[in-house]
């Protein structure tokens, strides 16, 4: 029944695309930590905002069903129509971007985006990547070290290595905090113009109301507990 | 306080030369001691000419390739082993509260003495022991103890499983180390969210993402474990078969024989071990290499499961079995030390008696108090060198050089076997008749790179500003280690301690060796006892052998508590 509605939705134009939070209440040890019901249509970008303690990255860590002993929630979450509240991980099909790129360090830059592409013949992956990277500036660069290449080279890897592992959605967790502004605002745009090409519902957490602006969609914001 | 700080400075800077002083003598010049008379050059015997008779002999040892192979595959396979199953452990449970109750259970079992834990094996696997006892006689239908060789069966399969039991909870225990740290752990847990996010299964994700980043970490551990396992005496001594034994337990008894001409053939089969121990290590390099050649392709095909589900069901009844083993081994051994009359098929015995604790109380006490007496002398040498040492390092802004840490290790790198003997020619050499200090000596190599090992990453880590907030407020260096550093670092001083105590109270060989049979402590009795004289008494011997170096533990966890808390009343 599962395989098939998510073979269904694979085959569905991108247009159904659609994250769901119904009536989710997050609490840690029976002290209450944040309410939150949303819908994100393919292309929108939720952005969340709130200090530091707000809950933010518990949301996340609910989202991607990694939510932490003496956590817990209440609640659904829908993607393309189906319940994957209770979901493992890795079958959510949930891409994530952290503030740091966590490119793989013994995978040089197309083994990254390789290990994240779905399987396939290597000819194809190798054009694939090529093609990509290509794309955002960085043609040529298959065989280097991750870690010898720029802060806003390793971002664009990262985010590559999350668009061609085919999500359903996307998470950005503080995407740019760590990038000087001029990058910062460059890399910002490369990645919410993929978010829409791709057609990915999107949520967003920061605290940097630039990046809440250039997402142009609903902001959340969350009060800080205590 | 004034001549301290004047003397201060001149000893730290002095103290790494000390240390690899105190270190390097006695290895090189015992393996010189070794080298020498292996090509036959012993004025002791009045033989003054080289030659290569020795290594004649050794050849002509009926059995000897025998013993080299069951050195190399009783090594090889228990390290693997060994690795396999941290392994596993790791990626079964990465992400969940159960390695950290695993780390908990096998913690304890790093501490037990080598000896001690081939005796608790030994007493599971015996044809009267716990194994056989509860299969009997509802699944077996034995009346009467097995007709088996274990513990000490030709193949060496009774040494791989002691082997494999003791070394495993030190690896898996030094890759949870290495997660721990705050940068490399939290970068490679994250990257294991990654990769779950783009669509691996756990098990997938942790050999794809994980284990190569971990894996360089552990090399230089699981090279100390193949390069022990390959050259130590206790386990195989105990559980080892007997004729052939390995070729580390031939050398031993080849030294001890009355015969003395035996030594030049012992000293070739040092020689030999050490290219032996060398072999095993290579073995692993290539290993290494095919395993890695084969796999990289694999890492970015975008595959995403390999039966992770299977895999981990197998890693819990491998788990399962391994605690059991264990807990029965030691639930076995304290039976014995209060058995009384033990009929062959019951799991329990007739009657306990505390006869054998106290027998064994009577015998116990000189061996006691030396082992006490040795373990806090060479712990208290080595720790001062340590902290000095590290001291030095901060004086002259920078760190132990590659050769440098290499160097604190050696000890641990070459086989003991190899150069205990040539040490003891040297301490003869120049005369050392105080047995107590040569014995003390022989311990501090064993005890300093553990000791090392454990402070050193405390004490670098330290928050260097303390220091530069004391000295604006013109405190000297001697008053800022004395009055900053060493109270700041009281809790990791006390586990480095108990963790000394602990390696000089499991030192088989260098006390045997060194104390030329005058001194005795509870791990050469215990040794002596397992093969034959009373199971019953061995048993009690191996119990102390693990009660001393958990109540070191106790008291350093206990002590700085209360020594905080005294201070903080005044």
């Amino acid at each position: 029944m599962q395989t098939f509605a998510s073979t269904a939705n694979r085959s569905n134009t991108t247009s159904t695309s659609e994250l769901t939070i119904d009536g989710l209440i997050l609490s840690r040890q029976q002290q209450h930590l944040l309410s939150l019901s949303a819908t994100i249509r393919g292309g929108e970008i939720l952005t969340i905002m709130g200090p530091s303690g707000s809950g933010k990255s518990t949301l996340l860590n609910w989202l991607t069903g990694m939510l932490p002993a003496g956590f817990s929630a209440e609640g659904q979450l829908h993607l393309n129509g189906q319940n994957i509240t209770t979901t493992a991980s890795h079958l959510r099909h949930i891409g994530l971007l952290y503030q740091d790129p966590l490119l793989f360090p013994h995978l040089s830059v197309a083994g990254n985006i390789g290990f994240a592409m779905p399987p396939s013949s290597k000819v194809q992956r190798q054009a694939a990547i090529s093609e990509a990277l290509t794309q955002v500036g960085l043609g040529g660069l298959e065989q280097r070290d991750p870690q010898s290449l720029s802060g806003g080279q390793q971002a664009r890897v990262a985010l590559l290595r999350v668009l061609l592992s085919q999500p359903k959605a996307i998470l950005l967790d503080e995407p740019f905090s760590k990038l000087d502004s001029q990058l910062r605002q460059e890399t910002r745009q490369l990645v919410f113009d993929q978010i829409r090409q791709h057609q990915l519902p999107a949520i967003m957490v920061t605290h940097d109301q630039t990046d809440a602006d250039a997402a142009e969609g609903k902001i959340i914001s969350l009060d800080k507990i205590n | 306080m004034n001549t301290v700080a004047k003397l201060f400075n001149p000893i730290v800077r002095f103290s790494p030369f000390m240390m690899m002083a105190l270190l390097l003598i006695p290895v090189l010049g015992g393996l010189i001691g070794v080298i020498l008379p292996a090509f036959g050059w012993i004025p002791a015997l009045d033989q003054t000419h080289f030659s290569l008779n020795g290594f004649q002999q050794l050849w002509q040892t009926p059995g000897i390739g025998h013993m080299a192979l069951l050195s190399i595959t009783t090594s090889l396979v228990s390290t693997l082993l060994a690795f396999l199953i941290t392994i596993l452990i790791l990626a079964s449970y990465f992400t969940s509260p159960w390695l950290g109750y695993i780390q908990r259970l096998l913690g304890p079992i790093l501490v037990i003495p080598h000896a001690a834990a081939a005796i608790a094996i030994g007493f599971l696997i015996t044809p009267s022991g716990m194994l056989s006892r509860l299969v009997s006689p509802w699944l077996s239908g034995w009346d009467a103890p097995p007709d088996w060789l274990y513990p000490h069966d030709a193949m060496g399969l009774s040494i791989i499983l002691g082997v494999t039991l003791k070394e495993l909870p030190f690896l898996l225990l030094m890759a949870l180390g290495v997660l721990a740290q705050p940068d490399l752990g939290q970068t490679l847990r994250a990257q294991h969210k990654v990769a779950l996010s783009l669509g691996y299964c756990p098990m997938t994700a942790f050999f794809k993402v994980v284990l190569p980043s971990l894996y360089p970490h552990l090399r230089l551990p699981i090279l100390a474990v193949l390069a022990y396992a390959s050259a130590s005496v206790e386990i195989p001594l105990i559980l080892g078969p007997n004729n052939p034994p390995t070729l580390a337990v031939a050398i031993m008894q080849w030294f001890h024989d009355v015969d003395l001409s035996l030594r030049i053939k012992a000293s070739a089969g040092a020689i030999l071990q050490i290219q032996l121990t060398l072999f095993v290590l290579a073995c692993w390099w290539l290993l290494e290499r095919l395993v890695s050649q084969f796999a990289k392709p694999m890492l970015t095909n975008g595959e995403r499961e390999y039966g992770g589900a299977i895999i981990q069901k197998i890693t819990h009844v491998i788990t399962a079995l391994m605690l059991t083993i264990i807990g029965l081994a030691l639930v076995g051994m304290l039976l014995w030390s209060f058995a009384g009359f033990w009929h062959f098929p019951d799991a329990l015995p007739q009657q306990f008696v505390i006869l054998h604790w106290q027998a064994a109380s009577q015998q116990m006490h000189t061996p006691l108090i030396d082992t006490v007496l040795i373990a806090l002398c060479a712990t208290a040498v080595a720790i001062t060198l340590t902290l000095l040492t590290l001291e030095a390092e901060q004086h002259s802004g920078k760190s132990l050089s590659l050769l440098g840490s290499v160097l604190i290790y050696l000890p641990l790198l070459i086989p003991s076997i190899a150069f205990l003997f040539g040490l003891v020619w040297l301490l003869e050499q120049v005369n050392s008749q105080h047995t107590f200090i040569n014995v003390v000596l022989a311990h501090v190599l064993f005890v300093l790179p553990y000791v090392f090992l454990s402070l050193a990453s405390s004490y670098r880590r330290l928050d260097p500003r303390f220091s530069i907030v004391a000295a604006s407020l013109g405190a000297t260096k001697a008053k800022i280690f004395f009055r900053i550093k060493l109270p700041m670092l009281i809790g990791p001083i006390f586990i480095a301690c108990a963790l000394g105590l602990a390696i000089s109270f499991s030192q088989y060989l260098p006390t045997l060796l060194t104390g030329g049979g005058r001194i005795n402590t509870i791990t050469t009795e215990a040794v002596s006892l397992a093969n034959g004289g009373s199971r019953r008494i061995s048993a009690v011997y191996a119990l102390m052998q693990m009660i001393l170096p958990a109540l070191g533990f106790l008291l350093a966890w206990l002590l700085p508590k209360i020594i905080v808390k005294n201070h903080r009343q005044k």
